[in-house]
């Protein structure tokens, strides 16, 4: 436009009594208002489809637009005093953020993840585990040395639940008939106990042991060393009974898992603990989310452990009726996660 | 109080908790958190849509059951295992599937990201969905469970209080947060969809304001002006801004004569001309915050 038009549209606005105003903000607005535009109407299609059904242009655009609507945030929050027009830039910008920053993984691929990020978490807890660990063998230590001086102790340790009718009155033959060979009870009992493996009493403990990190740990410890004290308590009475082997295979087929699961709970639980005690130079919340992360990654690692852990007992346990078929499995499931635990890494990652 | 007062908390749109996220690019975005209302709305839906899904699933066990083959007792432990893998896949997959939020949160219009604005990990989803088994979940499924006779009235009001607990920490929180979202990191936020509405800035002018009419208000009067000029055009919008402007004419001195008719032009007018000037100040290192601020500096 020429500088006489522009005059002359002065001259007549001037005539009109209607001075011309000018504002930055508003100059700012329409010079970029259909980038937002364009930004809004992919972040719509985004939102209602999925980022996935953009075309690959669309796909190109997204990120670009996302960017400068981000710069014009920058300029508008220094420049512009009309509000509406902040606020809706700060919700653009943030819709287009969780568009493009948010996870597109699969429930099949994400699995797959977890898998891999469980083993390094454990590793990362290895002293976590060592002291879970080391409490739950002076409990075992301390339930048999009493148990063995004294059969009335085993009343006082196992709670009489669990006892299931076992106690100082048993005897060999009704352990062996009972307990360590009795006949397989059938397909629906063993699918109860693998289907009611979430509410089992060894579920429910590793759940206590990992939410009572929240409260510093202590009775995290105490309660993984009472575990110990129980088995102890059971070992003791086979023990007397000359059972020892016997009872060892039959607790080892399942326990071998179902133990390193409860002492991994324990892990994690210590792992909340320490993090809450002591943040290092963050907030306590922020070092909880942090590090929260992988003690939960530990966590239900573990209650997947107790998953497999239901499984050997309630299917394979009373039907694979011989100590050393019992040990064989028990040592192969060994075997099986140490190699896991330290052999995987997570995806990208070399030794 | 006056009309101008009493309106205030209407215009007022900042009744939800906020909370600042950084972008990786640097730049920190408001964050608006979930209302535990639509958080338990979003809860519901999606357990429903479980619920349907997993007596879809169970017709055959139910079958079996009814044959006699199955105890009841067995029945309902057996469903509570489908129902536990059912919900966990079903929250993991659709909090990883892009959208961040289920069904449910959809429609509640709320979603979940990190807390830090980094991008929200596998791992965190699974953490946080499982961490709500053991907050809800697991008590309840206990109070039903087989073993319920084992277990006296004690056990049964201790579950409860392990429930009350859990949701006193989600309500006395300053984030919303449940123990799942303080152990994974995340945040529930709500996702209100804001709509570009057009300028309120005149580029033609019939008022024309000296600068030191201009420099009685500041930022603050000049963003509640702006909103009461976006309101609906009814009878009491027309009252307020009747209100206001005899306010404004007061207190800037205005002294040609003004038509009742000619309020919202202005009024408009003068919103266009105190937000040039206080920009241009604003861009001079001049900000203005309030009107006890202009006042300050009118005098400094």
């Amino acid at each position: 436009m020429s500088v006489e038009a522009d005059i002359g549209r002065e001259v007549a606005d001037l005539t009109a009594g209607r001075p011309a105003v000018v504002l930055k903000s508003s100059e700012f607005r329409r010079a970029r208002e259909p980038g937002w535009h364009e930004l809004e109407r992919l972040v719509d299609a985004a939102e209602r489809r999925g980022v996935r059904m953009l075309s690959p242009d669309e796909l190109n655009r997204l990120p670009q637009l996302y960017r400068s609507a981000l710069s014009s945030l920058s300029v508008a929050r220094a420049i512009a005093l009309d509000r509406h027009l902040l606020i809706y830039l700060e919700n653009l910008a943030l819709r287009a953020y969780l568009a493009i920053y948010s996870p597109r993984t699969g429930v099949v691929q994400a699995g797959g993840q977890f898998l891999r990020a469980f083993p390094a978490a454990v590793r990362a807890a290895r002293w976590h585990v060592l002291i879970a660990f080391t409490a739950f063998m002076v409990g075992i230590a301390a339930g048999f040395w009493l148990t063995v001086q004294d059969e009335s102790w085993f009343s006082t340790l196992v709670p009489g639940g669990l006892g299931g009718g076992r106690g100082p009155a048993s005897t060999r033959a009704s352990l062996l008939d009972d307990e360590i060979f009795a006949p397989w009870p059938g397909w629906a009992v063993s699918l109860g106990i693998v289907a009611n493996f979430l509410f089992s009493h060894n579920t429910l403990v590793g759940i206590f042991a990992f939410c009572l990190g929240l409260a510093a740990g202590v009775p995290t410890i105490l309660l993984i060393a009472y575990q110990g004290l129980i088995l102890g308590a059971f070992l003791a009475l086979h023990y007397d009974r000359g059972l020892t082997v016997e009872f060892l295979g039959w607790i080892a087929i399942h326990g071998v898992t179902e133990i390193s699961a409860i002492l991994l709970c324990g892990a994690a639980g210590l792992v909340i603990a320490q993090k809450m005690l002591f943040p290092d130079r963050y907030s306590r919340v922020d070092s909880l989310g942090m590090h929260g992360r992988q003690a939960a990654e530990i966590a239900v690692g573990a209650v997947l452990m107790l998953f497999v852990a239901a499984i050997l007992e309630g299917g394979f346990r009373q039907l694979d009726a011989s100590t050393p078929g019992r040990f064989a499995v028990a040592a192969a499931t060994a075997i099986g996660w140490l190699a896991y635990i330290n052999l995987v890494r997570p995806a990208g990652e070399t030794r | 109080m006056t009309s101008a007062d009493t309106a205030f908390p209407v215009l007022r749109r900042d009744w939800r908790k906020r909370r600042e996220i950084v972008t990786p690019e640097g730049v920190p975005l408001t964050v608006e958190l979930a209302e535990l209302s639509e958080r338990a709305i979003a809860l519901i839906l999606d357990l429903l849509i479980c619920v349907l899904a997993a007596f879809v699933i169970l017709f055959a066990f139910l079958y079996v059951a009814i044959t006699g083959k199955l105890g009841a007792v067995l029945f309902f432990t057996v469903l509570n295992m489908v129902m536990f893998f059912l919900r966990v896949l079903y929250f993991i997959h659709f909090e990883l599937s892009g959208r961040g939020a289920t069904p449910g949160k959809r429609v509640a219009g709320v979603r979940v990201i990190d807390r830090r604005g980094g991008p929200l990990t596998a791992s965190a989803v699974i953490a946080r969905n499982l961490t709500r088994e053991l907050e809800i979940f697991l008590p309840i499924g206990l109070l039903f469970s087989a073993s319920s006779g084992a277990r006296g009235p004690w056990g049964s009001l201790l579950l409860l209080g392990w429930v009350i607990c859990f949701l006193a920490l989600m309500i006395f929180n300053r984030d919303r947060m449940r123990a799942g979202d303080l152990i994974a990191g995340t945040l529930v936020i709500a996702m209100p969809r804001q709509r570009l509405l057009g300028d309120l800035s005149e580029t033609r002018a019939r008022f024309a304001f000296a600068d030191s009419q201009l420099s009685a208000y500041g930022k603050h009067e000049l963003q509640i002006l702006e909103d009461l000029l976006r309101r609906p055009g009814d009878a009491e919008t027309r009252e307020l801004l009747r209100d206001v402007c005899d306010r404004i004419v007061r207190k800037i001195g205005w002294t040609e004569p003004l038509a009742p008719t000619d309020t919202a032009l202005f009024l408009r007018d003068f919103y266009t001309a105190q937000r040039a000037f206080l920009e241009r100040e604003q861009l001079f290192g001049r900000p203005r915050a309030d009107k006890f601020d202009a006042a300050r500096k009118r005098e400094g």
